[in-house]
């Protein structure tokens, strides 16, 4: 083989697998470009949630997330939400709520679920924790635990 | 109002529910007969047996659109309903092992990573992996 012919071969070979993409494969090719494309941003963004997930029962706030990925408060909160669609502090409430759901699901007390997931107060844990499931703590844990008698 | 039930159309209801149980793991909830051959049918993830129910509806097979929509969004590639993984790279192999065919391997889009495969009942159903 010409080495024009094989340059011609490997093109049409080229063409063919992108014409045999479906439609989603595409899209899904064009937004990676379009929008996710920085990589140090991403790298930003994963970093601190990742740094969320590990130390959710900390304090935490925005001065001291944006110092960890050395970047202005500001902007850490305007990436956060321009990737994830949410601001960390209400990432950080739903990593809250749900790791407080498991700890009453495991038959922990309300008090010591509260400062086990960086709550200050059981008073303001079962405001919010009711606002967000529907029941109270204590609510929760009973349904919890009759589900569970009744599985048995 | 509550979000407590999501559908999926699906092709065979006893291919369906084997499919979701056998493969994807999921757990038979609810199994209700409503005519000679459909059912109220809902399979629910086996880490949350109290989560949200899907529903396995076979609305392919009694109205012409959904059949017409369905094989539409099947041809181009897109999946219409997706679950959430801790870990989508391992849930692919484990797929992959059990010959479920993937139209996209994991691949990282941003902040998630993403596979989808076919449910052998006319959906791709995509997994997502948030990163």
């Amino acid at each position: 083989m010409t080495n024009k012919k094989k340059q011609r071969t490997a093109n049409s070979g080229h063409c063919k697998t992108t014409q045999n993409m479906t439609y989603y494969h595409k899209e899904i090719n064009r937004i990676r470009t379009e929008c996710y494309s920085n990589k140090g941003q991403l790298d930003t963004v994963i970093g601190t949630r990742h740094y969320i997930n590990h130390n959710f029962d900390k304090e935490l706030n925005l001065d001291l997330l944006s110092h960890i990925r050395f970047t202005s408060k500001f902007h850490l909160l305007r990436l956060f939400k321009r990737y994830y669609g949410q601001t960390p502090k209400q990432y950080l409430t739903d990593k809250r709520i749900e790791k407080g759901k498991e700890l009453l699901k495991q038959g922990t007390n309300v008090s010591e679920t509260c400062f086990d997931i960086g709550f200050d107060s059981p008073s303001s844990f079962s405001t919010l924790f009711k606002s967000r499931v529907g029941l109270t703590p204590t609510e929760f844990q009973k349904r919890a635990t009759f589900a569970k008698c009744k599985e048995i | 109002m509550k979000v407590k039930v999501i559908s999926i159309p699906v092709q065979d209801q006893e291919k369906a529910l084997r499919f979701y149980t056998e493969k994807l793991d999921f757990v038979k909830k609810i199994d209700v007969p409503i005519s000679e051959d459909s059912r109220w049918l809902t399979v629910v993830s086996k880490d949350e047996q109290d989560g949200v129910e899907v529903l396995l509806e076979p609305s392919p097979n009694h109205f012409e659109p959904a059949k017409v929509y369905q094989k539409a969004l099947f041809d181009a590639g897109i999946p219409y309903t997706q679950f959430n993984s801790d870990n989508v790279q391992q849930e692919y192999e484990r797929l992959v092992s059990l010959n479920v065919e993937f139209s996209v391997k994991p691949t990282e889009m941003g902040t998630a990573k993403i596979a989808v495969f076919n449910d052998t009942c006319g959906n791709n159903i995509q997994i997502v992996e948030m990163l």
